[in-house]
C-alpha cells in the first residue's frame, strides 16, 4: 500500500456538487501531477464534510484544515504553498465548526474517562470503529486466556459494584448466577434509565454500544448464559437502532452467535423495548416486563440469579457496569481499584442538572467530592446565587445541604448521609429553592410511577404527596410534620420494592436537613424561599424578615393616600423613617419588575412616605393596660420593637439602655450621614408616645440585675442586647496604641469623643458594613490616607455595593486577598504587616477560601488600625453582675439576693458567649426570659431585628397569658389594595437614579449623602409596581384556600 | 425438611414452603388480604408482613419461602404498627358504607380493621372515586371504590376459570381492576361463573342477584348438591326466611372447592319461581275418562297427586308399547339426575320398557 503524506477530501455532497467540487477535484488532481506530488499527496472523494453552504470545501489530513469557498484559480496556490512547501493558506482557511455538545464536553481536570472513553470519538454505527479502539480484545483475551471463574475473580478484584444504583458488587452477584444449577440461564442489561434529568446510559448506548454488548458477552461467558437482553425504553429510538445495528454487526463477524470466535460457546441477543415506566428500572419488574406481563416488581427471595426470566437463573448489570467490563479485563482489576476508594472503585458517570453553571455528563473517579463536581467541574452555582443542596440518586435520593459538600462520593458515604448513588443523576439546587417543594416535586414523579402493586406504595406515596401539597398549600396544621415523618418510615420499611422503599427519601432528607423551611411552612406559613405560590404574597414581602407589606403601601403611594401606606408600614415596622435611609431593602433584590428591567426602588418611594409625616408625631393605639409589667434591655430596635408592641397589647413597657441615648446600633453603629439624628430620634419619640418608659445609662450588671427586675415585679424580660462587642484580630500588637476596634470607634464619633484622625492614615480590616462605615467616617473626621485591608476579594465583601462604590468614590483604598500577621511600631503603632492570600476550595458560605502565602508579607504604613471583622454580644454582665447591695437591709436578704443573682443568671445559656441559646420562641434557658435581635441571630440589619422585636413580642404575651409558649404563630397582616394603574402603561418606566450630594461636600462633614424623591418621582416609581400580590390573591381564590 | 423459629417456637417444614404456611403450623395465625390458598402469592398487599432476623426491612411471609435457621417474628409491636398503617392506608379511601355494605360481616378488611382496631384517618378521607354498580353483568356487581386492589379476582379469573376476564389497568393511586382492556365484563368474554366474586375479600365484587336481600350473620347456610349436572358441586344455599337468597361457594366442598360454573353459583332463581312445577299436573281429559281434541284449544292441566299421575303416565306407555312395541319408546334422561336416579332409568328402559332407546342430555 503507497504511503501517503497528505490526504486530500474533497466534499462531494449535492450543495458542494453544484457549486463546483467536481471541478475541484480534477483540478487538484492535474495541479498535483504537475508539481510531481501524486505520489505523495492523495486526493479523495468524501461525501459531507459539514459546512457545505461554504463550499466547495476540502479537508486536509492529518494537518485537520479545511479549506473552503475555494475556487479553481486558488488550487495552483494551494499546491505551492501549502501541499509542496506545508504553509497553511490562510485566506482560504475556514475552520472546522466545532458542534457542541451540549451533553457531553471534553473532560474537565478531575474527570476521567473510562465508561465514556469512546462516546463522541468512534462512529457507533461502525464496528470497525470499536475494533479500532481496542474493541473486542477483552473478549478475546477472556475467550482464549481465562476460565469463567478466572473472569469472576477478575471482576470480584476490580471491586467493580453496580452501577445502577444499590451497589452491588458485580463479581458476587455473577458468582451466583453461575453457582445455580439449572439450564438454560439469561443475562438482562438494564437500559431502563428512568430518572428524570438522567442520560448516562443513554449516551453509551448511542455512543460506543458496542462496549456494552463486549461486556454482555463476557459476562455470559462467565456465569454461562446462552441468551440475554437489553431492556431499553422506547424513548431512546435512537439507543436502540443503534444497539441493533450493533447486535447485527457483531453478529456478522462472528462475535455474537454459534462458536464464539470459534470457540465453544454460543451466545446471542435481543434488545426487548420497555414502555418507559420507571418502576421497570426494578429488576424483577423488568423481568416481568420482558416476559410480556405488567411491569411490577415481585419479592425477592428467590432472587433472579436463581429464579428470574422465564424462571431460569438470570443475570441481571446495568449498562455502565458492562460497558465498565472490556477495560477491566484488558487493563487488569489492579488499574481500576487504583480508582475509588476502598469500598468504592474505578469511576461512575453522573448527569449534572439544576442551577449550575455548566450542566451535562460527566465522568469522575468514585472518591471525589462533591464541591469538586459542583464547583470544579459544574462551575458553581449559576448567576452567582448560593448553593442548598444537591439531590444525588434521582427521584429515591436525597438532598444533601452544605455540610456534606465535602463528602466523597461513594456507596457508603452517600448512603449514610440519607443520599443515595443511584443511577448517577445529580440536581443542583441554589438558595432560591424551596426544599418542601422540591420533596413535593420529587413526590408527584415517584407516586405517578408507583406500580401500584403494594398497599404502602400505592396509597402511602399519595398521602405524601397530599401531605405535601397542604403543606406548600399553607394550610399545614402543627402535628403534620410528624405524621408526614411517620408515614414516610412506614412506607419505606413495608414497601415490596426499592421504588416504594426509596420514594420517601426526598422527603426525609429534606426533613432531616432543611425541618426549620417545613416549620416555616406549618407554623409561620410562610415559605422563606418564596416558591410555594399560595404562601407567597409576593417576593418583596416574602424577603422582608419583617414581611412589610410593600405592594399595599406602594399601591397607596401610587394613589397619593401615603398616610394609609405608613399605617400599614407600621404595622410590622415602626421604623418608616429609618428603614427609608439604612435598609439593605432585601425586598428589591427579589422584586419581580428587576426580572424585567430594574426593581422597585422601595426603600425610596418608603422614604418619601415617611418623611411626609416627619413633622407629626405618631401616638401608636394601645390596648387598655392589663397591669402586667415588662423590662425590655436594650433600646436598639429589636428592644424599642418589642417594647412597641408589648404596649400595644397593654403592658406596661420600661427599656433600660446603657447609653445615654437610645437606638443602639442605630444610634452608635450607622454614622449620621447615612442616618441623621433627627428621624431617628423622631421614631424613638413615637415608641415613647406608646407609654414605654426607655431609661438610659442603666447597664446591666451594674445598676440592674435579671434578679432586681422580677423584684421589682417585671413579669418577663426581653434581652435585646445587640452585638456591641469587637471581634479581636488576634495577632500580636493588638493592644498598641492606635488600634481601635471598629464597633468601638463608630460609638466614640457617636458620642463625639472620636480620637483626633486629622492628617492620620487610617487602616480598617474587614469587608463588612463597619468597616466601610469607618472608612466614610475617617474621611469626615480629616483622615489623610484610608486604607481597607479584606482577606478575600471585592464580590466576596458583605458589605452592600452602593456603600462599597461610595467608598470608593470618596477615595478609599482597597487592599484584597490581604489578611494582617503583626501590628507594627513600638507603643504606638507604625503599621500593619500584612500576609497576601491565595484563592482556595469554595467554602460553605458559596465564596472562595482563602489561604495565606507564607512569605508573601508587606507591611502598610499607617497611624491608625481599625480591626473591624465582625461583633459579638457581650456577656460581661454575666461573669460580673454586681448586686446593689446598699439597698437590700439584712445581711440575710444579701446573702439570698446574691445566690439567686448568680443561680438565675447561670442558667442563662449562650452559644459560646457569642449569642443567647434560644428555643423556637425567643425563650432562653431561664423561664420568663426572652432574647431578641443582635444577641440571638449575630449582628445583622435593623430590618432583622423589627421582625425579631415583633415575634419577640408575641412569644412574651402567649407566655404571659397561657403561661406557656412552644412557637411564635406570627400572622402577616393582609391588606388588598385594588390596582387603579395601567401597568401597561408603565412598561416602559424606569427606575430613577439615586441621588446623592457631591463627594467633595459629602467628605466635609456628617451630612445625609443620598437625596430623597419628589412626589412626582415617588408616585410614578409605585406605579411601576407589578403587584404581585394581586396574582396571588387569584390563586388562593382559584384554589379556593383561604 | 427446614428448621426455622417462628415467634420463638421451634418449626420444621419441607422445603418450598412459606412462612405463612410455616406460621399456621404452630398456630400462629398471620393475617392476610391479597394472599389465598387457592391463588399465587403476590406479596402485594403487605398485611402478613413479618421481621425476619438479619433482614432489613420487614418481608411478606406469603411469598417467603421458609429458610433453615431463619428467625421470624410476627406481631413484634413494629410489625403491628405497620399493620396499622398498611390498613389505615387501605381504609384512608375506602367508602364509609359498611352500614349497607352487602358484604359487612363477612368482609376480611372489615374484620382486620376490627382486630387492628383501626380508625379510618381524617387526613385521608377523599371521598369516593369510581362508579358503584359500574358493570351491566347480570350477576356480578361491581363498586371499585371498595376495591383494595389485591388482584384476587385477576388471580382467579385467570388461575382459576381460566378467561383473562379481569387484568390491572393504570399505575400508582388510580391502579385497580378492569375487564379485558377497560370493557365491561361480558364483553371481555366473562362467563359469570362468579369466581371474582367468590374471591374477592370486601364489597368490591358481589352478588348482584342478592344485593341487599340478607347478610352472612342473617342466613342459614345449607350444604347441598347442585342439581344442574352430574359433577357433583356443592355449595351453600344461603337461606333467610325460607327463601335462598344466595348461592356461596366454599372450600369445604370436596370436588370444586371454591369454584362454581354460572348455573350453579347464579342459577338459583327457579327454587322460588312463580312458574315452576312443585305438583303433578295432567291434562283434564284423562283424568275425566273423556277423549282427547284433535281440534280447537287442548283440555287445560289440573293439578293432580302424584299417584293418580304416575298411573296415567304408566297406562299410556303400556298402551303404546303394546300397540306400537317397545322400540316405539325412547328415554331422555338429565344431567340434572343423579347417577344413581340416571341408572334406575337405563334399567327402567332396557328391562321394564324392553328397548335400548335410551340417551341422556349430557351437558349442562
Amino acid at each position: 500500500m503507497a504511503n501517503y503524506r497528505l490526504h486530500i477530501l474533497v466534499c462531494m455532497d449535492p450543495v458542494c456538487r453544484e457549486k463546483g467540487s467536481q471541478q475541484i477535484l480534477e483540478s487538484l488532481k492535474k495541479e498535483l501531477i504537475t508539481a510531481g506530488l501524486d505520489d505523495e499527496v492523495r486526493v479523495m472523494e468524501t461525501p459531507h464534510i459539514g459546512g457545505c453552504e461554504q463550499g466547495p470545501e476540502i479537508m486536509v489530513y492529518p494537518d485537520e484544515v479545511r479549506y473552503a469557498g475555494i475556487a479553481v484559480e486558488d488550487i495552483p496556490e494551494l499546491v505551492e504553498k501549502h501541499f509542496l512547501k506545508g504553509r497553511v493558506v490562510p485566506r482560504l482557511l475556514s475552520p472546522l465548526e466545532e458542534h457542541e455538545d451540549k451533553e457531553l464536553s471534553a473532560p474537565k481536570p478531575k474527570e476521567v474517562r473510562v465508561v465514556l472513553r469512546n462516546c463522541g470519538k468512534i462512529d457507533p454505527d461502525n464496528i470497525e470503529d470499536y475494533l479500532a479502539e481496542d474493541g473486542y480484545q477483552a473478549l478475546a483475551k477472556v475467550l482464549t486466556e481465562m476460565t469463567p471463574e478466572k473472569v469472576i475473580e477478575e471482576v470480584t478484584a476490580s471491586g467493580l459494584r453496580g452501577r445502577g444504583g444499590a451497589g452491588f458488587p458485580a463479581g458476587r452477584k455473577w458468582g451466583l448466577a453461575r453457582a445455580t444449577q439449572d439450564w438454560p440461564k439469561y443475562l438482562i442489561c438494564n437500559a431502563d434509565e428512568g430518572d428524570p434529568g438522567a442520560f448516562m446510559n443513554r449516551r453509551v448506548l448511542e455512543g460506543d454500544p458496542h462496549s456494552v454488548i463486549e461486556g454482555m458477552i463476557i459476562a455470559a461467558y462467565a456465569i454461562g448464559a446462552s441468551y440475554g437482553y437489553v431492556y431499553c425504553r422506547a424513548e431512546y429510538p435512537v439507543a436502540v437502532k443503534t444497539l441493533r445495528i450493533a447486535i447485527r454487526q457483531a453478529r456478522e463477524l462472528g462475535l455474537l452467535g454459534k462458536n464464539i470466535m470459534g470457540k465453544d460457546f454460543d451466545f446471542d441477543m435481543e434488545v426487548r423495548m420497555g414502555a418507559g415506566a420507571f418502576v421497570c428500572g426494578e429488576e424483577t419488574a423488568l423481568i416481568a416486563s420482558i416476559e410480556g406481563k405488567r411491569g411490577e416488581p415481585h419479592p425477592r427471595p428467590p432472587f433472579p440469579a436463581v429464579k428470574g426470566v422465564w424462571n431460569k437463573p438470570t443475570n441481571n448489570n446495568n449498562v455502565e457496569t458492562y460497558a465498565n467490563i472490556p477495560q477491566i479485563i484488558l487493563n487488569g482489576a489492579p488499574w481500576f481499584a487504583a480508582m475509588g476508594t476502598e469500598k468504592s472503585k474505578g469511576s461512575k458517570t453522573f448527569a449534572i442538572a439544576g442551577d449550575v453553571e455548566h450542566p451535562g455528563l460527566i465522568e469522575v473517579p468514585l472518591g471525589i467530592t462533591l464541591r469538586e463536581v459542583i464547583y470544579d467541574i459544574g462551575g458553581g452555582i449559576k448567576d452567582g446565587k448560593g448553593y442548598k443542596a444537591v439531590q444525588i440518586g434521582g427521584p429515591m435520593g436525597g438532598c444533601l445541604p452544605v455540610e456534606y459538600l465535602d463528602r466523597p462520593i461513594d456507596y457508603e458515604s452517600l448512603t449514610a448521609a440519607g443520599a443515595m448513588m443511584g443511577s448517577g443523576g445529580m440536581v443542583i439546587m441554589d438558595d432560591e429553592t424551596c426544599m418542601v417543594d422540591i420533596a413535593r416535586f420529587f413526590m408527584e414523579f415517584t407516586q405517578e410511577e408507583s406500580c401500584g402493586k403494594c398497599t404502602p406504595c400505592r396509597v402511602g406515596t399519595h398521602r405524601i404527596l397530599e401531605m405535601l401539597q397542604t403543606i406548600c398549600d399553607g394550610k399545614g396544621q402543627p402535628g403534620d410534620i410528624e405524621k408526614l415523618e411517620d408515614l414516610c418510615h412506614e412506607v419505606i420499611r413495608n414497601s415490596l420494592c426499592g421504588l416504594g422503599q426509596g420514594a420517601p427519601n426526598p422527603v426525609l432528607s429534606t426533613l432531616k436537613h432543611f425541618r426549620a423551611e417545613y416549620e416555616a411552612h406549618v407554623y409561620e406559613k410562610r415559605c422563606p424561599a418564596g416558591v410555594c405560590k399560595g404562601l407567597t404574597r409576593a417576593f418583596c414581602i416574602n424577603t422582608c424578615p419583617a414581611n412589610v407589606d410593600s405592594p399595599a403601601y406602594l399601591a397607596l403611594i401610587a394613589q397619593g393616600r401615603f398616610a394609609e401606606g405608613l399605617e400599614i408600614h407600621r404595622k410590622t415596622n415602626p421604623f418608616a423613617l429609618i428603614c427609608g435611609r439604612v435598609c439593605p431593602a432585601f425586598c428589591e433584590n427579589r422584586c419581580r419588575r428587576g426580572l424585567i428591567d430594574d426593581a422597585i426602588s422601595i426603600r425610596m418611594v418608603k422614604r418619601f412616605m415617611a418623611d411626609q409625616f416627619y413633622n407629626e408625631p405618631w401616638t401608636p393605639v394601645c390596648a387598655p393596660s392589663n397591669g402586667k409589667r415588662v423590662a425590655v434591655v436594650g433600646a436598639g430596635p429589636a428592644g424599642l420593637t418589642a417594647a412597641l408592641r408589648l404596649a400595644q397589647r397593654g403592658y406596661g413597657v420600661t427599656v433600660f439602655e446603657k447609653m445615654p441615648q437610645p437606638g443602639g446600633m442605630m444610634t452608635y453603629g450607622i454614622p449620621s450621614y447615612r442616618l441623621p439624628r433627627e428621624p431617628l430620634f423622631s421614631e424613638i419619640d413615637n415608641i415613647r408616645r406608646a407609654g414605654v418608659e426607655i431609661r438610659c445609662n442603666q447597664a446591666l450588671g451594674t445598676d440592674f440585675s435579671i434578679a432586681s427586675l422580677k423584684d421589682d415585679g417585671y413579669k418577663a424580660i426581653v434581652m435585646a442586647l445587640g452585638a456591641h462587642k469587637s471581634r479581636r484580630l488576634g495577632v500580636p500588637g493588638e493592644e498598641k496604641q492606635g488600634v481601635y476596634h471598629g464597633i468601638d470607634i463608630l460609638r466614640e464619633i457617636a458620642l463625639g469623643e472620636a480620637p483626633d484622625l486629622t492628617g492620620k492614615r487610617i487602616a480598617i480590616v474587614g469587608g463588612g458594613d463597619v468597616a466601610i462605615d469607618v472608612a466614610r467616617s475617617s474621611w469626615r473626621l480629616g483622615a489623610a490616607e484610608v486604607h481597607i485591608i479584606y482577606r478575600r476579594e471585592k464580590e466576596d465583601m458583605p458589605a452592600h455595593l452602593e456603600e462599597i462604590t461610595a467608598a470608593e468614590e470618596e477615595g478609599v483604598q482597597f487592599h484584597f486577598l490581604s489578611n494582617p500577621v503583626e501590628v507594627l511600631g513600638g507603643d504606638a503603632i507604625t503599621g500593619v504587616r500584612l500576609q497576601q492570600q491565595r484563592r482556595g476550595d469554595v467554602d460553605n458560605s458559596g465564596r472562595r477560601s482563602v489561604h495565606s502565602i507564607p512569605g508573601s508579607e508587606f507591611d502598610l504604613a499607617c497611624d491608625v488600625l481599625v480591626p473591624a471583622i465582625g461583633q459579638i454580644t457581650d456577656f460581661g454582665w454575666q461573669a460580673d453582675a454586681k448586686v446593689e447591695t446598699e439597698q437590700l437591709d439584712t445581711h440575710l436578704a444579701i446573702l439570698q439576693h446574691k445566690r439567686r443573682t448568680r443561680d438565675e443568671e447561670k442558667q442563662i445559656e449562650t452559644n459560646r458567649l457569642s449569642t443567647f441559646k434560644v428555643g423556637l420562641a425567643f425563650e432562653t434557658t431561664l423561664p420568663g426570659v426572652f432574647a431578641a435581635g443582635d444577641a440571638v441571630q449575630g449582628p445583622a440589619t435593623v430590618i432583622d431585628a423589627i421582625a425579631q422585636g415583633n415575634k419577640v413580642a408575641i412569644a412574651v404575651h402567649t407566655w404571659l397569658t397561657q403561661g406557656k409558649v412552644e412557637r411564635v404563630l406570627y400572622k402577616q397582616p393582609v391588606h388588598m389594595i385594588n390596582q387603579t394603574v395601567d401597568i401597561l402603561a408603565y412598561a416602559d418606566a424606569r427606575r430613577p437614579q439615586t441621588q446623592f450630594i457631591p463627594a467633595e461636600l459629602r467628605l466635609s462633614g456628617f451630612q445625609e449623602v443620598e437625596k430623597g424623591y419628589d412626589e412626582t418621582q415617588a408616585r410614578e416609581e409605585a406605579k411601576r409596581c407589578l403587584r404581585c400580590d394581586l396574582e396571588w390573591q387569584q390563586y388562593i381564590k382559584d384554589k379556593n384556600l383561604q | 425438611m427446614i428448621n426455622l423459629k417462628i415467634n420463638g417456637k421451634e418449626v420444621q417444614v419441607p422445603e418450598g414452603t412459606t412462612v405463612l404456611q410455616a406460621a399456621g403450623q404452630v398456630g400462629v395465625t398471620i393475617p392476610t388480604l391479597c394472599n389465598h390458598p387457592d391463588l399465587h402469592a403476590t406479596g402485594g398487599c403487605r398485611i402478613c408482613v413479618v421481621d425476619v432476623k438479619g433482614w432489613r426491612t420487614p418481608m411478606a411471609s406469603c411469598t417467603l419461602p421458609a429458610s433453615e435457621g431463619m428467625e421470624v417474628e410476627t406481631h413484634s409491636p413494629a410489625i403491628l404498627k405497620s399493620r396499622k398503617t398498611i390498613l389505615e392506608l387501605l381504609l384512608a379511601n375506602h367508602p364509609r358504607d359498611c352500614l349497607t355494605c352487602d358484604v359487612g360481616g363477612s368482609c376480611e378488611l372489615q374484620d382486620l380493621s376490627y382486630e387492628y382496631q383501626v380508625q379510618v384517618p381524617e387526613w385521608g378521607t377523599k371521598g369516593t372515586r369510581y362508579i358503584a354498580d359500574s358493570d351491566p353483568n347480570p350477576f356480578v356487581r361491581v363498586d371499585m371504590n371498595r376495591c383494595i386492589q389485591c388482584t384476587r379476582c385477576v388471580r382467579a379469573c385467570t388461575e382459576i376459570q381460566g378467561r383473562f376476564v379481569w387484568t390491572m389497568a393504570e399505575r400508582g393511586f388510580d391502579t385497580h381492576p378492569v375487564p379485558g382492556a377497560d370493557t365491561d365484563m361480558l364483553d371481555a368474554r366473562c362467563e359469570s361463573c362468579g369466581a371474582c366474586v367468590a374471591y374477592c375479600p370486601t364489597g368490591a365484587l358481589s352478588d348482584k342477584m342478592s344485593y341487599g336481600q340478607g347478610r352472612t350473620h342473617q342466613v342459614k347456610k345449607v350444604m347441598t348438591t347442585c342439581t344442574f349436572c352430574g359433577v357433583g358441586c356443592q355449595f351453600e344455599l344461603n337461606v333467610k326466611d325460607g327463601r335462598v337468597i344466595r348461592v356461596t361457594s366454599t372450600e369445604e366442598a370436596p370436588v370444586n372447592g371454591n369454584h362454581l360454573c354460572v348455573k350453579g353459583r347464579y342459577g338459583y332463581d327457579f327454587i322460588h319461581h312463580p312458574d315452576r312445577l312443585v305438583k303433578p299436573k295432567v291434562r283434564r281429559y284423562l283424568i275425566e275418562g273423556k277423549k282427547k281434541k284433535t281440534k280447537g284449544k287442548p283440555w287445560e292441566w289440573v293439578e293432580t297427586d302424584w299417584d293418580t299421575a304416575l298411573d296415567l303416565a304408566a297406562r299410556k306407555l303400556h298402551d303404546v308399547r303394546t300397540n306400537f312395541g317397545a322400540d316405539s319408546i325412547g328415554v331422555l334422561t338429565s344431567a340434572k339426575c343423579t347417577n344413581e336416579e340416571n341408572y334406575v332409568m337405563n334399567k327402567f328402559a332396557r328391562q321394564v320398557l324392553g328397548t335400548n332407546n335410551i340417551d341422556h342430555c349430557a351437558r349442562l
